[in-house]
């Protein structure tokens, strides 16, 4: 019996798929020669970097620094920067999450217990930088110098205590709230989001942990890699990879 | 000026899985129904094509397809005596926002609740005497019985191809199936899911424990599926997006891959999307609902829709806040304990614990939204509670549905939160970790409950519904005695790592998701003073009115809800048809 390629869903999909691998392979191999490439020096960034579209340079610095703290470059990625994950948090900034898309904002405003999630009149943008400016200003009073100054350690140390104790309320701000609330989460996104976001830049992160990302069509593979290392893990494939 | 509109036979307000099914029952006899849904069609858009669909930051982080908070969101607080505010992003429960409601995103766990879940208050009362249930927790029987539903059951597992193995067909009890499983007619419609490497894992372990472990009864089709009406399933790609996720794949059963494509072929349905019900119109002289009033929200006209019967089937929420809004049936007060409307709701008691092994391939990307092993040996009352300080119980389940990454990277506890440690451990586990989940019951208490917040309003103006709400002592006992359960069964896993075994402790926190299975608010009951709706769900001060969801339910189990929910969805499309037949209170 010949099936009709709309009346069938599953071939109509594997269709789709086979579609979208063909057109992906090409990117894929690109991607892969990408990575393979030595991680460029903190001298020389990654070629021709886009504008940023949120962030101001003083902002940029600081996100800059933190996100090389909290990955630094090491056996399993290139710094932060390196990886796009400033580059994602600033595109972030700049779209419908930064702007408060989807959140609710009308008043009154009152603060309240944490379970019930921030209660602020800001968008996550504004908030994310007021939340960048007491950090930096908190810096440069104890420290005596900006965030984007400080080494490494000391950086690193100044997240643990003085962010995330919360030894300052600079305006009425909570540093732990900034950052667990909004820093945080959006810099796990920037690790393990789809590459076209900016961040998990050649998909670094998904490989480091071993998603194999799209297509995701297993149902053979459920059986024959179930508790066995899945080859695709070792090439992770994007959403850029198929379009 | 409402643009007054031509009246229709029957309005449903809430285009998800309810109103389907209802349609499906009352066009099949040519029956006028008019769908009103707030959201539009998923069904071409980038969340049901490929790649776009698999993309977690834009479905399930950023919420795509859920009720948009901006317009319309709750408030909270824990208790009578705390200030309520409104929860500007929701991640505990997630209602949805279109055609198919929230049945389009859901993971597809289905259940049949236990034989007495509906006679629970008897239940309890018979095994272990009146006083065992603490005065604060208003238990009460259902007014119907799982034999009245078990042919509905077995319609809608049918119509949505469930896969699964049964585990009592009618009372003789099948291996491989949930012993504690209500009696049924049949097999499921297709075989289970494949089982992962953590449900291989997980059920040597509860076997070698003495316990039960079996499939969980899904809606993604292990196979190619027609159902009782012609509609098709596709094979399960076992690709990780079902929950937060449309599935481009046509594997996940849907309303809106198996009803609303089928109805709107028929003359007498009708659907309207971006049709945001703001009212129920109610005579209370007469005690009949007149019509619904609701705004057009591509041209922003409101209209006036008349219906000669109108049915709630939006989400939870949605039921009791429009009964609140049109002022039908006794709001319910904690002081007092009188009124109904808002009374009993419930949510769940979820916990779990996290299990590392490193010689073992997990692969948790491998996985479908219900592709998760369970034992229901303590579950509500499938356990003896003699001289236990709670009552209900949890289902619990290796549950692994999907590896997406920003959500799911579990690290070993004392891992740093980032820099180069953190990254280690997230490498060397992601792959080789899982957790064992308890889904915990939640019955009712005195001091939880809905009503129309007095400061916070949608973005039409209208009040917000506030949650009273937190777990309660009974919960709290429960969940800590459940998942030391849990915590027996992971250790004899012998995983290499383990973590916290705790149950759920702490107050309600909306940051983190749980479950999207909240119950209560417009219950249902053989008596009008303890409910709002009959055991046929007509509202006892509007016989035409229906109302049928989740909101009816009197507690909550330790189940997935969706089961009960169209099997009375379809009991309700039969008895709309008895009523319009000759319109009494049934």
């Amino acid at each position: 019996m010949t099936e009709q390629e709309n009346g069938n869903p599953r071939r109509t999909f594997l269709i789709q798929v086979a579609k979208a691998a063909g057109a992906g392979s090409l990117a894929a191999v690109v991607a892969n020669e990408t990575v393979a490439a030595p991680a460029p020096s903190i001298e020389q960034p990654s070629a021709s970097p886009a504008p940023y579209e949120s962030l101001s340079p003083d902002e940029a610095s600081f996100v800059e620094a933190l996100v090389n703290v909290m990955c630094p470059a090491d056996e399993h990625s290139p710094n932060g920067v390196d990886c796009g994950l400033a580059t994602y948090i600033d595109r972030q900034l700049a779209g419908p999450y930064g702007k408060g898309a989807g959140r609710y904002q009308r008043g009154p405003f009152r603060s309240g217990k944490p379970e019930l999630g921030l209660q602020l009149p800001l968008t996550p943008e504004e908030f994310c930088k007021a939340g960048i400016a007491a950090a930096d200003a908190a810096c440069v009073e104890g420290r005596g110098k900006a965030f984007a100054a400080l080494t490494p350690a000391e950086a690193d140390a100044f997240i643990k205590t003085t962010i995330l104790e919360d030894h300052v309320k600079s305006d009425g701000i909570s540093l732990a709230q900034w950052f667990n609330e909004v820093v945080y989460p959006l810099f796990v996104e920037a690790c393990f989001a789809d590459p076209m976001y900016g961040g998990n830049r050649n998909a670094v992160f998904w490989r480091m942990i071993g998603y194999p990302g799209l297509p995701a069509t297993h149902t053979l593979d459920m059986t024959r890699y179930r508790g066995k290392p899945y080859p695709g893990a070792k090439n992770p494939k994007s959403i850029a990879d198929f379009t | 000026m409402p643009k007054k509109l031509p009246k229709r036979s029957v309005v449903i307000v809430g285009g998800g899985l309810c109103a389907a099914l209802i349609s499906r029952e009352l066009t099949a006899k040519n029956i006028d129904v008019l769908v009103l849904e707030r959201g539009g069609d998923h069904i071409n858009g980038a969340e049901a094509k490929l790649p776009s669909q698999r993309d977690e930051l834009r479905w399930a982080v950023h919420q795509g397809l859920m009720q948009n908070w901006q317009r319309e969101t709750y408030t909270l607080r824990h208790s009578r005596a705390d200030e309520s505010l409104p929860v500007r992003w929701m991640e505990a429960f997630l209602p949805g926002n279109g055609v198919g409601g929230a049945a389009s995103h859901w993971n597809g766990q289905t259940w049949r609740w236990a034989e007495y879940d509906m006679t629970l208050r008897t239940r309890y009362e018979s095994r272990y005497g009146k006083a065992a249930i603490p005065t604060d927790m208003p238990l009460q029987d259902w007014g119907t019985t799982y034999n009245e539903l078990e042919p509905y059951h077995d319609l809608f597992e049918k119509l949505f191809g469930l896969s699964g193995k049964a585990g009592n067909i009618k009372g003789v009890i099948q291996p491989g199936g949930n012993p504690f499983e209500a009696p049924r007619r049949d097999e499921y419609p297709q075989k289970p899911l494949e089982i992962t490497e953590a449900g291989i894992m997980f059920k040597e372990a509860a076997q070698g424990l003495g316990f039960h472990p079996f499939p969980q009864p899904a809606a993604n089709s292990s196979g190619n599926y027609t159902n009782p009406d012609g509609q098709k399933l596709g094979q399960c790609q076992y690709c990780g997006h079902c929950e937060r996720f449309i599935c481009e794949a046509h594997a996940k059963a849907t309303p809106d891959e198996l009803l609303y494509p089928m109805l709107r072929t028929r003359r007498s349905f009708e659907i309207r999307t971006h049709a945001h019900v703001l009212h129920v119109d109610y005579d209370r002289h007469a005690k009949r609902a007149i019509g619904v009033r609701y705004l057009d929200l591509n041209s922003g006209q409101e209209y006036e829709q008349p219906a000669g019967i109108v049915i709630l089937a939006g989400f939870t929420m949605t039921n009791t806040r429009l009964l609140l809004l049109g002022g039908i049936g006794e709001p319910y007060d904690a002081m007092t304990r009188r009124g109904v409307v808002g009374k009993n709701f419930c949510y769940q008691t979820t916990s779990g614990v996290n299990m590392f092994f490193k010689d073992r391939w997990i692969n948790p990307f491998l996985a479908a939204g219900s592709t998760g092993t369970l034992i229901d040996e303590f579950n509500n009352d499938n356990f003896d509670h003699s001289g236990l300080s709670f009552l209900g119980g949890a289902s619990i389940t290796s549950s692994v549905t999907n590896g997406r990454p920003i959500r799911r990277h579990s690290t070993p506890p004392g891992t740093p939160r980032w820099g180069t440690a953190w990254k280690k451990a997230t490498a060397a586990w992601y792959a080789h970790s899982f957790s064992v989940g308890a889904q915990g019951s939640c019955y009712p208490h005195r001091e939880n409950f809905l009503d129309l917040d007095p400061d916070y309003t949608d973005a039409y103006g209208l009040p917000l519904l506030r949650m009273t709400f937190d777990f309660r002592e009974n919960e709290v006992r429960m969940s800590d005695w459940v998942t030391r359960k849990v915590g027996e069964i992971c250790k004899a896993m012998s995983p290499d790592l383990i973590g916290a075994i705790k149950g759920y402790s702490g107050a309600f926190d909306t940051r983190d998701y749980q479950t999207s299975h909240i119950t209560g608010g417009t219950i249902m009951g053989a008596e009008p003073h303890t409910s709002v709706v009959s055991p046929h769900l007509q509202h006892w001060d509007a016989e035409n009115l229906f109302v049928v969801g989740a909101s009816v339910y009197p507690h909550n189990s330790g189940y997935n809800p969706t089961g009960p929910l169209a099997a009375l969805a379809l009991r309700l499309g039969n008895d709309v048809l008895r009523y319009i037949e000759r319109p009494r209170q049934l």
